[in-house]
């Protein structure tokens, strides 16, 4: 069983208990306007040349003309020619020229995966699968829960939530610990700046706690300005989390990271300049706090 | 930009917090960021009595020396002390050792004051005292220059320089000269417990016992047990001096309650350490008194250590607590006290060798803390985690703190040791039992003696009653075996002499494994000249260094009736051991030719050297396609397949070659802060590293190579040694995280889960520094602002304004470990 990935990223902490390596499948439904991973949205491959790693100023220009479709000339890559071959990749002595994605065997994630198993040992950590949205190819993404379970690796995945049920049901029985956000109650707004209704999101989700009870869940938001850092739409997002069970949440600031990577792939960078403002974000807390204090949700904040 | 996450470290220069005005702050702040001076009176008195003494034998004429300086030189009580005895003025000071290096003695007094690293200050009439009264004397009978003598042609070729000094060419560097003794640890729980008095006494029996028509009792074993009762008289002098200097400032004093405690001091030093301490406050101060007097016998490389600290102190707080007549901030105070006065002693190094290996006045006075008792339970106890506290809340980098760890440690141990290394001070370093002891027991030692271990220095250990090896050992620049292969046996700096062994003009190899082979047989060679100049530093050193007082305080010492630094002690293990610098960077340059050349055939070997010959100007490219090719520290087994490979071919010369020297010689990978001399020796290196920049340090990887997290050097140290040879000793490992990646109680948990995977890994040593990359830029620029910045260099902190400006851009290259995504 094949899929693609972007990368596997050792030492990871935040992403589910103990030490963890995260595996990145590519592909996702959604198309946040603040998304900070471009590079996951996409399922197949995608070439990038990283300007600040070129060395052409210095005498190099090895890869003129060596595209077959003729997408990099004069050390600028043409995105709208470019197949994702990845023909160029070698020839590149600066690692300028790169990939967004690799197809390879869900087993082969798994040998490099365990090789960081020695970390696992303490504290349950283990494996995330992210994205993307990593239910997007679901097929594969079971190949890799499964496997974990035969190989004992502890199994968490970060989702967005809009996934086909059938591939949740048994991914769900294949986890440990589940990270799974939840942007907006409000389906509008949810359509507008994500592309897609909230519907199946908060469909998926219910059925997990109906489901899966002691599956432990983690819920996120990220809070982005003018979308969702005002109260009511934390208090909406707090009120439907009051009293489940197996369940902990967390606000999680929008940043930037990702700005560089939307030039890398031809993309005019996101709509979201500026951060969170910190009075919001205290204010937001506090929220959160209140919650935890009325015994509604156990907010991790 | 988010927000960085700060160590409290960094809080507190940012913050500008003023600490609570207490009694050690208070002495701290009268020496802190000064510049220390050097105190002439250890080496005035130690030449005056050799003068008279020549001819004796050598044991004796150190205790004689000792008893000159204990009669003589200037006793101090220092205004809020609790603590007493310094062995130079007041501030920061360095002491004198001219039996070491005093050849070189009148030519260091006048580079001192302006020297980059580690500068020292010295009064005029000081400085015409040395040139006039001490160097002189001292010209001809040095250990120095006696080894310069006895090497081979070819072993001093490339152990020295041609120059008047014979400074070192950092090839097969020799750190025999500039120490007399490797770092050591004594027993100081004997002298604790039965005193002076009682060591005294056994050594007077023993005399008794002596056979008088016997040569070697009469020649030999007479005058150790005559040095012993001397040396022992010496310090219960010395302590007795201070007594009475305490008393007589007790009557001018106004104050009371200074007055009762200059008193309680006086009273303290009449009784220790003659006899055994019977208090806390006794004990802190008898073994003050044994560890400073044992700086004044001899110069060990770097600073005497402190033992098990937490393990021989504990009856006394014991007994105090359950008395009423002690409590933790009363305990901790006078450990307080204590530091303060370690931290004015500075080990001073004349030689630019010795100066350059130990950068920002280094020292490993090791405190160690938990671990297991001597029958193989866990030893922690409430004053390990006194310790602890002490090192968060008292900001010095003295004493160096080094926490044993094994695998039934408890949680809350951990978790002290994890909240402690998060204050970003870089403390304490981290010791692994799973892989120490069985070592220990595999060279011979009992499980007791092993299980008993202590830290000593840098990262080494000591079972203070067994070993018996004090031979200061060789560091060898392998980096520049690569180079002579590249070179066919010349080095870029030193044209056309031929410097190693001409295995062949390389770019005629046609396999990776002929350019392999070719650098084995350089490895191999520099191992050669290592052991040779070992074999003559180990016959030579029992004839220029006596340590009475180290000997007595050593089980097989008093029983054998020998000097410590004899060549074999009856009943000991010599553990001693050979460094290599520069492993990431010769690892990372093979795999480099490997991949590039013979595997991918993107450049031929030629081309290589073209670039590396003009040091990568014009030819970026080449560059380039070798910085990226697979590297060390990775968890990469293309790169880590050859680590493992010159590790298991250094470890098989020494299983076939230590034995007929009568000692352990163990493959160490610990490079104090010699990765940036040796670094300036050797050309640019084909891992894409410019020439003459640092190497290297120890078992990490080279600076900015390791791109895949701090799980992955773990990984990747763990996959280039071999498990199945005794004959390795310290890996020492610097991972450098983020403070953001141990924020909070969930940073801390994820610290000690990382800590626990490196002690199941059976690893060596790991210290920390948690620290932004931004703060120590800042630093570089702003020194001013930084006075307090600790950094955790090789085996110890320093203040970062204190270090050279090679040292601290190394430092900023090593890679810093945040989380990514």
């Amino acid at each position: 069983m094949k899929g693609t990935i972007f990368n596997i990223q050792p030492y990871s902490l935040h992403d589910g208990p103990g030490i963890r390596t995260i595996v990145f499948l590519k592909g996702c439904p959604l198309r946040c306007q603040w998304c900070a991973n471009p590079e996951s949205q996409l399922p197949h491959p995608q070439v990038y040349l990283d300007g600040q790693k070129c060395i052409r100023d210095k005498g190099c220009g090895l890869c003129d003309g060596a595209c077959p479709h003729a997408a990099l000339a004069g050390g600028a890559l043409d995105h709208s020619r470019c197949t994702g071959c990845g023909d160029c990749l070698d020839l590149c002595p600066a690692q300028a020229l790169g990939v967004y994605g690799e197809t390879v065997e869900a087993e082969t994630v798994l040998d490099t995966v365990e090789r960081e198993s020695v970390f696992f040992a303490h504290d349950n950590g283990g494996m995330t699968l992210s994205g993307g949205e990593p239910f997007y190819q679901g097929e594969f993404a079971l190949a890799l829960l499964r496997g974990a379970k035969r190989r004992r690796i502890h199994a968490a995945a970060e989702t967005c939530g809009h996934c086909d049920p059938t591939i949740l049901r048994e991914a769900a029985a294949n986890l440990s610990y589940i990270l799974y956000d939840i942007k907006t109650m409000d389906e509008e707004v949810h359509r507008r700046f994500t592309g897609q209704s909230n519907r199946l999101i908060l469909d998926n989700l219910e059925l997990l706690f109906r489901e899966y009870p002691a599956l432990p869940k983690h819920i996120r938001t990220p809070v982005i300005p003018g979308v969702n850092d005002n109260e009511e739409a934390i208090g909406d997002i707090l009120r439907f989390l009051a009293g489940r069970k197996n369940c902990t949440y967390e606000l999680l600031p929008y940043h930037r990271y990702g700005e560089g990577k939307y030039a890398l792939l031809g993309r005019s960078a996101p709509r979201f300049p500026k951060a969170v403002d910190p009075d919001r974000l205290a204010a937001l807390r506090s929220l959160c706090r209140q919650a935890e204090a009325s015994g509604a949700i156990q907010a991790l904040i | 930009m988010a927000v960085i996450e700060l160590s409290p470290q960094e809080k507190r220069i940012y913050n500008r917090e003023k600490p609570a005005e207490k009694r050690t702050l208070q002495i701290l702040q009268t020496f802190a960021g000064k510049r220390p001076s050097i105190d002439i009176e250890r080496g005035r008195y130690f030449t005056e009595s050799f003068r008279e003494t020549e001819g004796q034998p050598l044991i004796l004429r150190w205790a004689k020396a000792l008893y000159r300086y204990a009669e003589k030189a200037t006793v101090y009580i220092d205004d809020k002390q609790l603590i007493v005895g310094r062995a130079g003025k007041e501030g920061r000071y360095g002491i004198l050792y001219p039996e070491l290096d005093g050849d070189v003695l009148d030519e260091a007094i006048h580079s001192l004051p302006e020297r980059e690293s580690s500068p020292f200050d010295i009064a005029p009439e000081d400085a015409e005292y040395i040139v006039r009264e001490i160097a002189p004397y001292w010209k001809g009978k040095t250990f120095h220059e006696a080894l310069v003598k006895a090497l081979p042609e070819e072993t001093r070729r490339l152990t020295y320089n041609d120059d008047e000094e014979n400074t070192s060419r950092y090839i097969v560097n020799e750190t025999a000269s500039f120490r007399s003794s490797i770092q050591w640890v004594h027993d100081y729980e004997k002298p604790l417990k039965i005193g002076f008095n009682g060591i005294r006494r056994e050594a007077q029996e023993a005399l008794a016992r002596l056979d008088e028509f016997s040569a070697v009792d009469t020649t030999e074993k007479k005058p150790f047990l005559e040095a012993v009762i001397l040396t022992a008289d010496a310090i219960v002098l010395w302590a007795g001096r201070h007594a009475d200097a305490a008393e007589e400032k007790a009557a001018l004093e106004q104050d009371p309650v200074r007055k009762a405690e200059l008193l309680e001091i006086a009273r303290i030093c009449r009784k220790v350490p003659a006899q055994p301490a019977e208090t806390f406050h006794e004990a802190v101060q008898s073994q003050w008194f044994i560890q400073l007097f044992s700086r004044i016998e001899q110069k060990t490389g770097t600073v005497i250590s402190n033992g098990r600290m937490d393990q021989y102190l504990y009856p006394y707080y014991k007994a105090d607590k359950e008395k009423g007549i002690l409590d933790d901030e009363r305990a901790e105070e006078l450990l307080e006290c204590v530091w303060v006065s370690m931290a004015q002693y500075i080990d001073l190094y004349l030689s630019k060798t010795g100066g350059s290996f130990n950068e920002g006045y280094a020292h490993w006075e090791a405190v160690t803390i938990g671990g297991q008792t001597k029958d193989g339970g866990d030893a922690t106890n409430e004053l390990t985690y006194l310790f602890l506290r002490s090192k968060r809340e008292f900001p010095l980098n003295y004493p160096d703190l080094a926490a044993r760890v094994h695998t039934s440690s408890p949680e809350r141990y951990l978790y002290e040791v994890a909240e402690t290394i998060k204050d970003g001070a870089g403390f304490p370093k981290l010791i692994n039992d799973e892989e120490v002891i069985p070592l220990l027991l595999a060279k011979g030692a009992t499980f007791e003696e092993a299980y008993d271990y202590c830290v000593s220095g840098c990262s080494e250990v000591r079972m203070p009653n067994r070993d018996t090896y004090t031979s200061p050992c060789a560091y060898i620049n392998f980096a520049a075996a690569l180079e002579i292969t590249l070179y066919n046996g010349k080095m870029q700096k030193y044209g056309d002499e031929v410097i190693g062994l001409e295995t062949g003009a390389p770019e005629e190899f046609e396999t990776f494994d002929q350019f392999l082979q070719a650098y084995l047989a350089q490895q191999k060679n520099l191992m050669k000249h290592a052991f040779i100049q070992q074999h003559e530093i180990i016959r030579l050193r029992g004839k220029h260094f006596g340590a009475p007082l180290a000997s007595m305080l050593h089980a097989l010492c008093m029983k054998n009736c020998k000097n410590i630094h004899e060549p074999k002690i009856e009943g000991g293990i010599d553990l001693g051991y050979f460094e290599f610098i520069g492993y990431g960077t010769v690892i990372d340059s093979l795999a480099a030719i490997k991949k590039v050349v013979y595997d991918d055939h993107r450049l031929t070997l030629e081309r290589v050297k073209v670039a590396l010959a003009h040091n990568f100007e014009g030819y970026e490219i080449e560059r380039q396609l070798l910085q990226h090719a697979p590297a060390y520290g990775n968890n990469d087994d293309y790169a880590d397949s050859i680590g493992k490979r010159l590790d298991r071919e250094l470890l098989e010369f020494t299983k076939r070659y230590s034995q007929e020297l009568g000692v352990h010689l163990d493959l160490r990978y610990v490079p104090f802060t010699a990765n940036v001399p040796f670094g300036k020796v050797v050309s640019a290196t084909p891992n894409g590293r410019y020439a003459y920049t640092p190497l290297s340090d120890g078992s990490s990887a080279s600076q900015g190579a390791d791109k895949h997290g701090p799980t992955a050097i773990l990984l990747s140290n763990y996959a280039t040694k071999n498990y199945d040879y005794r004959n390795r000793a310290s890996r020492l490992l610097n991972v450098k995280l983020s403070p953001q990646c141990v924020k909070g109680e969930t940073g801390t948990r994820k610290l000690v889960d990382y800590i626990k995977t490196w002690r199941d890994l059976k690893l060596w040593h790991i210290q920390f520094n948690i620290i932004n990359r931004q703060t120590l830029l800042d630093a570089q620029k702003h020194p001013e602002n930084y006075g307090n910045l600790l950094v955790r260099v090789a085996g110890y902190s320093a203040y970062f304004c204190e270090l050279s400006k090679d040292l601290q851009d190394d430092i900023i290259a090593r890679t810093e470990h945040g989380e990514i995504a």
